[in-house]
């Protein structure tokens, strides 16, 4: 009980700090990543949809998809510079 | 290995009351790439300039349907066939570049370019006062800023936010999945499995990433410059 007390006693603000500051990384990325990869799940979903009804379009539809997954990556790219932000820069 | 992650070899030099901070390692790398490029393409110009109807040699062969693709691929999404032509070479240049950028990380000792934020963000803002100088040219400057009225003039500010945007998501896309992908396998490498698994790992992120986001910058150019120049 002493020991806990003492220990408790050693923590000082800045390990606070630390600690809040890989939790948050953590829940950055964590958070962050559902939205782009959900995303990205339903433009190859719906490109392959395209792809199976009419396969001649398959390039085209191929391009536009690895566009718009690019787009809705960013979100998860943020996410990941926050993080990266917050563990080495802050 | 991981003591050193994050140090960087900053070179300062003041001329007058300027001064300008380099990032040497960035520099150097940058150089091997545009080296690379150009001596490739000095080799591989000799024997070139045969008609294709004729009996082309075989690097010739291979390099025009390797042009074809990626014609067919980058530009044969902007509106104009004019505009397609003259800015194929700017687009496979662009593309050229990140791609041997992004390949270079799976040799030993180098780094890409493309991990520092300064090389994808100055080739993020090239692109973004290309698009722009290309628009005040096929609309003309009047039109071209009555484009930020549109469709309403309270408008305005999310308009010249939106254009702003542009260069900063384009930056950061390519910068976010190389340095991701570098951090991964640094880590991994020093920590977890310094056998066999961090070249699986780099093949994954140095060459299949590096080509994906190579050519999804190049799209993206296309797609600015195209937004830019029509609406």
């Amino acid at each position: 009980m002493e020991e806990a007390q003492n220990i408790v006693g050693q923590i000082s603000g800045a390990d606070i700090a630390a600690a809040a500051k890989y939790l948050a990384a953590g829940f950055v990325m964590a958070i962050g990543s559902i939205g782009s990869a959900i995303g990205e799940g339903i433009v190859a979903a719906h490109a392959l949809d395209g792809m199976a009804r009419q396969p001649e379009m398959e390039g085209a539809l191929l391009r536009t998809m690895v566009l718009g997954q690019a787009i809705t990556e960013s979100t998860g790219i943020y996410s990941l510079v926050v993080a990266i932000v917050l563990l080495f820069v802050v | 290995m991981l003591e050193h992650l994050g140090e960087k070899l900053i070179l300062h030099v003041s001329l007058g009351s300027f001064s300008f901070s380099f990032d040497i390692l960035t520099v150097i790398m940058s150089w091997i790439v545009i080296i690379v490029l150009v001596v490739v393409a000095l080799i591989l110009r000799r024997g070139l300039g045969q008609d294709i109807e004729e009996k082309p040699s075989r690097t010739q062969a291979i390099l025009e349907s390797l042009i074809d693709l990626l014609k067919g691929q980058l530009t044969s999404s902007f509106s104009s066939d004019k505009l397609a032509k003259e800015l194929f070479p700017f687009v496979s240049t662009v593309f050229m570049f990140v791609l041997v950028s992004n390949w270079l990380s799976v040799i030993p000792y180098c780094e890409s370019p493309t991990k520092d934020l300064n090389v994808t963000l100055s080739l993020a803002l090239l692109v973004f006062v290309m698009s722009q100088l290309l628009a005040v040219r096929m609309r003309g400057g009047i039109r071209y800023l009555k484009g930020f009225l549109e469709p309403y003039p309270f408008m305005l500010p999310l308009n010249i936010v939106s254009e702003i945007a542009k260069p900063i998501s384009h930056s950061f896309r390519l910068f976010g999945n190389t340095f991701g992908g570098a951090i991964l396998v640094t880590v991994v490498s020093a920590k977890f499995a310094p056998v066999l698994v961090p070249a699986a790992l780099n093949a994954f992120y140095g060459l299949f990433v590096g080509a994906i986001q190579a050519f999804v910058f190049a799209i993206l150019t296309v797609a600015y410059i195209n937004v830019a120049v029509e609406s």
